[in-house]
């Protein structure tokens, strides 16, 4: 592939510390130092312009059985409003998974973590991933209400095979690591318990969320996975949930844990409403923990659908669904729950939500901490981080938003006295650097040579969200795949994957297990390449140890 | 290699893809139909549809869209056979001919054993089955089987609803003895599974239903095993569902998908003349078109046995049986490769349509 160089242009790459005017060149899909004595066989004048990395998105829902479900539930969700450009099938089908890579990659996001796989239903979320174009894909593989685990956990056996099994389950699932969502309380819902705090006690198991999250984020470590255990924690979205948060964060043993989604957890119950912000009292505790990272799962006003793993979340929100359906799946371990929502700016509950979210983002100092997500679909689509960024590049903006909130809400958060503004390099920590610190790569998120040649480049201006919108240039692997906001072809991106190492004996044991419960081979979950579409899906990553 | 004949004579497999192409770049508005295909074949399909501008539809759309119709009107609860089998403590098998749509399923759910997990573990299982056919039920020993006509079962299924929240029906003392006999069954059940096909119930039967499962959940758990249709409904469904948002009937006329389940629905498109040309695929077991016009240009993917004498036909392997083939299992709910059982070198229908496409430029449409 030709030497290639974009001229001039000024370089926001935190990984490097670099922050001003220069070049950045590649060849063969990765970035090289200037060459010696060559010259490019293409320059490109980006002067005026921003160079950053392709962002990652670290969490959002964007393929699998759950969100397919979505699809179907709600085709008023989504229908289809302009025929697509030349040599982009499917790519205005709204909400598909082709539309999905081309509105990623026309923001200049290039790797795309899906964080809710389930391990039964693996393949499918990996075919999804084959029809999402142009962008790298990886996904997070749920475990924490699966008979298997718990099991473990009951009989009190040793750390070694919970750590084979995390690390088999992860290599056969062909993830990037764990994710928990609800602890025990998925399960517990299967036995009818309507509501599952950090002590509650799984019925029949005899554990409580705290012990199974705490022994799967011990065996994160322990087999070398460089992503914390993903935790979704319990009491989701429910007033006063500020304190399951705090308690989740002293019981997390300075270990590593990543909290998914923290808006959703930043409630107290202050007011007459009873419910109020605690972003601050969060951010506060996130600051001096700095073994925790979040992501924020910000509200932004919009019709949207809600897709979790948390079944007993979504079950108790079926009755504020609107418009009123939903689809309440009790799989073989977590299952999902789909239950369609509006966020309404006038609306006193999501006024908070949307401030509390703010909050997080603004008070927690490390922007290599805090990432951006909206938890996608479920605080709001992706495809309104370009107002996010704006909001959280201008105060401006926040105080014209805070002016048509309903008045109340401005007393029960402190985001009015809030001034701080994001910088550019602040969002490239949040969105690039940081993110892919996060999961352990080291040719992603950075510019620096031997990089891979993921890279957005935005033309500044007064609109910041067109800016983020639509990125002037994108490179993916080197291959020019947007230009002006357009995407112009696709390119196949590939699915990340690490491959923790483990005991093989393992496998004989889950394969009896399989056979006695389910009568069933466990192969059937498997995911073979003979299943994809594509011989060269799969991409992997290295582990930390 | 596969075999492809025009109207009975045997004509080469590149000159049958690329007359394949011809007709379906030649018409105005080209149908994709049957769509009996693994989802590698769904996906091919899918995209030489949204290619042509032409639309796609499934053979036993009938039957999948009455689930997802209750679906996204109403709302759903599911759960896994998995789950089914080894937590439910309670079964209700609903409408005739369950075994003969899903023929492991007795095996799978294996009813006539307690269940393993849960609060009704070593408890042996209760089985309702409402309208059995023939002597189904004889296999679960202890069902108790309470017979209807299908045309009755959303009835009875609205008399167990209504008399579950305490109103009164119009029937005669003892019906509703038996009635709330059932109910009280249901309502002390502790994870309760409903299992049904659509293709013996209508929307309104499978919406009582879910009807019954949600108002059962204010007090217990009670969830749904529906049983999906024939020739791979279920996988190209979910295909579809990614890469269009939508279920087949779903046209790209107007250069994006639209969904419309009376507009897309292949004999209507046909017998109207709305379609002018037709690629039929059903390679599972040959399942002929069921609209009635004859004079349609009409390519069709099928195993040699299936081949029509008329028309365009080309032969391909059956899904998971000559070839490996991705389907949705019932068994697990979930998608899964089925390796070959008894390989030959027909080619997949994905493979022939991969052939076709390949003579399908981007510029023969636009």
């Amino acid at each position: 592939m030709a030497l290639t160089v974009l001229r001039g242009g000024h370089i926001v790459d935190p990984a490097t510390g670099q922050d001003a005017i220069g070049d950045v060149w590649f060849e063969d899909g990765r970035i090289v130092e200037r060459p010696e004595g060559r010259s490019a066989d293409e320059e490109i004048d980006v002067s005026g312009h921003i160079v950053m990395a392709g962002a990652i998105d670290i969490h959002s829902h964007i393929a699998g059985g759950n969100v397919n479900t979505a699809r179907l539930l709600l085709p008023e969700l989504h229908r289809a409003i302009r025929a697509r450009l030349a040599d982009t099938p499917l790519s205005t089908a709204k909400w598909s998974s082709y539309e999905t890579g081309r509105l990623y990659a026309q923001m200049g996001f290039t790797t795309v973590v899906e964080p809710a796989m389930a391990p039964h239903h693996a393949l499918q979320t990996h075919l999804e991933f084959n029809d999402a174009p142009i962008i790298d894909k990886g996904a997070l593989t749920v475990l924490g209400n699966d008979d298997f685990l718990l099991g473990m956990l009951r009989d009190g056996e040793t750390d070694g095979a919970i750590n084979d099994y995390v690390a088999q389950t992860v290599e056969n699932t062909r993830s990037l690591g764990l994710k928990c969502i609800n602890p025990g309380g998925v399960e517990a819902f299967k036995e009818n318990m309507r509501a599952f705090g950090l002590d509650d006690v799984v019925p029949f198991y005899g554990l409580t969320s705290r012990q199974i999250f705490q022994a799967l984020q011990k065996a994160t470590q322990a087999v070398g996975i460089a992503h914390p255990l993903h935790l979704h924690m319990n009491n989701l979205g429910l007033a006063g949930n500020i304190d399951t948060a705090l308690a989740t964060i002293d019981a997390a043993q300075g270990l590593p844990l990543h909290l998914a989604h923290v808006q959703f957890y930043a409630y107290g119950k202050e007011g007459k409403n009873g419910f109020s912000s605690a972003g601050a009292l969060f951010a506060e505790k996130i600051n001096a923990n700095n073994n925790v990272s979040v992501d924020v799962g910000q509200v932004m006003f919009s019709d949207t659908v809600t897709i979790s793993s948390d079944v007993l979340k979504q079950f108790n929100s079926l009755p504020g669904a609107i418009p009123k359906k939903g689809a309440i799946f009790d799989g073989d371990a977590n299952g999902g729950g789909i239950v369609p929502y509006v966020y309404k700016i006038s609306n006193y509950y999501n006024a908070i939500q949307w401030a509390a979210g703010l909050e997080l983002f603004l008070l927690i100092e490390n922007p290599e901490q805090v990432f951006f997500t909206t938890d996608h679909p479920n605080g709001g689509p992706f495809t309104t981080y370009p107002e996010l960024f704006a909001l959280l590049m201008s105060a401006d903006l926040r105080a014209q938003y805070l002016s048509r909130l309903p008045a109340d809400v401005l007393e029960h958060t402190t985001l009015p006295s809030i001034s701080r503004e994001y910088t550019l390099y602040e969002i490239a920590q949040m969105s690039r650097s940081g993110a892919a610190k996060l999961f352990g790569f080291e040719d992603r998120g950075r510019l620096g040579a031997g990089a891979v040649a993921d890279i957005a480049v935005y033309k500044p201006g007064r609109d910041v969200a067109g800016m983020f919108r639509r990125a002037s240039y994108v490179f993916k692997d080197g291959n020019l795949v947007v230009r002006d906001g357009q995407v112009s072809h696709y390119t196949r991106g590939k699915t990340l994957h690490i491959r923790p190492r483990y005991d093989r004996q393992i496998t004989k044991r889950l394969d009896s297990y399989y056979d006695d419960l389910y009568g069933l081979p466990r192969s059937i979950f498997d995911v073979p390449d003979a299943a994809l579409p594509h011989k060269d899906a799969f991409a992997e990553v290295p582990c930390r140890i | 290699m596969g075999t492809a004949t025009l109207d009975g004579k045997a004509i080469a497999l590149d000159d049958a893809y690329r007359h394949a192409a011809k007709i379906l770049t030649g018409a105005a508005f080209p149908l994709i139909a049957g769509l009996g295909a693994d989802v590698a074949g769904a996906r091919a399909a899918i995209l030489l549809a949204e290619r042509l501008k032409g639309a796609f539809d499934h053979l036993a759309s009938r039957e999948t869209l009455a689930d997802i119709d209750v679906k996204r009107s109403f709302g759903m609860f599911t759960t896994t056979a998995n789950e089914a089998r080894i937590r439910s403590d309670c079964v209700v098998l609903v409408g005739p001919g369950l075994t003969q749509a899903w023929p492991g399923m007795l095996e799978r759910l294996a009813l006539d054993e307690p269940p393993r997990r849960g609060a009704q573990a070593q408890h042996p299982r209760k089985v309702i089955w409402l309208e059995p056919e023939g002597d189904e039920a004889s296999a679960v020993p202890g069902a108790k089987v309470i017979t209807a006509s299908v045309q009755e079962l959303s009835g009875v299924l609205a008399a167990w609803r209504a008399r579950f929240g305490g109103r009164p029906v119009a029937l005669d003392a003892e019906k509703v003895s038996l009635i709330d006999g059932l109910v009280e069954t249901l309502r002390s059940a502790r994870f309760g599974v409903f299992v049904w096909s659509a293709s013996s119930l209508d929307p309104l039967a499978i919406e009582m239903l879910q009807g019954l499962v949600t108002e059962l959940n204010a007090t217990t758990r009670f969830t749904g095993v529906h049983i999906g249709a024939r020739s791979g409904a279920s996988g190209v469904t979910q295909a579809a569902g990614w890469m269009t948002g939508f279920p087949p009937r779903t046209g790209f006329g107007r250069g994006y998908p639209e969904h419309d389940p009376w507009r897309f629905e292949a004999s209507r498109l046909v017998d109207s003349g709305e379609a002018d040309a037709a690629l039929w695929i059903s390679a599972f077991d040959g399942e002929t078109p069921a609209w009635s016009r004859a004079d349609i240009p009409l390519i069709t993917l099928a195993p040699a046995q299936a081949a029509p004498s008329r028309g365009l036909f080309i032969e391909v392997g059956r899904p998971g049986v000559t070839h490996d083939a991705v389907l949705m299992s019932q068994e697990t709910g979930g998608m899964t490769l089925r390796r070959a059982s008894a390989p030959t070198d027909a080619p997949s229908v994905a493979l022939a349509i991969g052939a076709i496409m390949a003579e399908v430029s981007e510029g023969a449409w636009r």
